[in-house]
């Protein structure tokens, strides 16, 4: 049960950080609207780097705890 | 000692492949699953290109399919340039052909329960293909040694040789570790999309006694937009690993100009 609890911290963490991302990105856009694309693909890249924490978390967590 | 270090990373991955398989240990992968609906992914894939092909004959492109193609050639082309510069051009079968692979087959697991995509080997492999090609880039631009000095960062004299040694040991396992991350990437959307969508239904279905209502199927637009972002974030990474190895030498070079100026 206790590993549900972790999942959940890490989701936490993980959704604060998407959140903060999508604000920056959203915010520079609307500054700069000729910058959308730039934008858009650098977004994409760190959103899938923070993404991948999550995932590590799960995997690792299923694999060195067994839950 | 570094040999032993990159074998226990890589039996990481092994044990995660077997966790995530139903906890056997060295269960194996089920071939005939990965590579029957690989084959079925490919059947389908090659069968629209050559359908897209056929517009191609006459001075302008006629049929849906072809301008569709045309569209995405662009668009990929539009990626990798950016990325990597107007050298990447000679890039684009390579990054095309691994993005036509993740899209179909992520949307492959859109209908059916088993998807190339969905299994953690298949995507492994892919990521191995993908940083191999990676380091051969970064060997065949810059040498052998030029490849591997650029791991220890920037030079050190005297006692920092140490802080050298240090950085390339973490340099080293990081590029293992690209491979786990573009895999596991991959898989945990995919993976995971199906398993949101059966938990999904195994509720309504427990608790609202509603197991006719395929409730996990509400699901597909969002996992239509995972599909998509996905097979772009593979390419696009790999564009990135790619215009990083290559362009070093040319990065310095803008470096002694801008101080220059």
């Amino acid at each position: 049960m206790y590993n549900f609890i972790g999942y959940g911290i890490a989701m936490l963490g993980v959704a604060i950080g998407l959140g903060l991302i999508g604000y920056g990105a959203m915010q520079g856009m609307s500054r700069q609207p000729e910058a959308i694309g730039k934008l858009q693909t650098v977004m994409l890249i760190a959103m899938a780097f923070v993404e991948l924490i999550f995932l590590l978390t799960l995997f690792l967590g299923k694999s060195l705890i067994g839950g | 000692m570094r040999l032993t270090r990159t074998m226990d990373i890589l039996n990481l991955s092994s044990t995660l492949i077997a966790s995530t398989e139903g906890g056997e240990a060295h269960h194996g992968a089920d071939f005939v699953n990965v590579f029957g609906y690989l084959a079925l992914v490919l059947i389908v894939l090659f069968t629209l290109l050559s359908i897209a092909k056929k517009g191609f004959t006459g001075r302008v492109f006629k049929g849906y399919l072809a301008g569709a193609s045309e569209q995405l050639y662009l668009f990929l082309e539009n990626m990798v340039v950016g990325t990597i510069g107007a050298k990447g051009r000679q890039f684009i079968p390579f990054i095309a052909t691994f993005w036509l692979v993740i899209f179909v087959s992520n949307i492959f697991s859109l209908f059916f329960t088993h998807a190339p995509t969905a299994d953690l080997s298949f995507n492994l492999g892919m990521a191995l293909i993908s940083i191999g090609y990676v380091q051969y880039q970064g060997i065949k631009s810059n040498g052998v040694l030029g490849h591997f000095k650029h791991f220890a960062g920037p030079k050190m004299t005297g006692v920092l040789v140490l802080i050298s040694g240090m950085l390339f040991m973490i340099e080293l396992v990081s590029e293992i570790m690209k491979n786990l991350s573009l895999s596991l990437r991959v898989f945990g959307n995919i993976d995971g999309g199906h398993q949101a969508a059966e938990a999904i239904s195994t509720v309504v279905g427990g608790v609202f006694h509603m197991s006719w209502v395929p409730a996990g199927t509400l699901l597909v637009p969002i996992k239509l937009l995972t599909c998509l972002v996905q097979a772009m974030i593979f390419s696009l990474l790999t564009c990135v690993y790619i215009s990083l190895v290559t362009h070093h030498e040319h990065d310095d070079h803008g470096h002694e100009a801008a101080g220059a100026h």
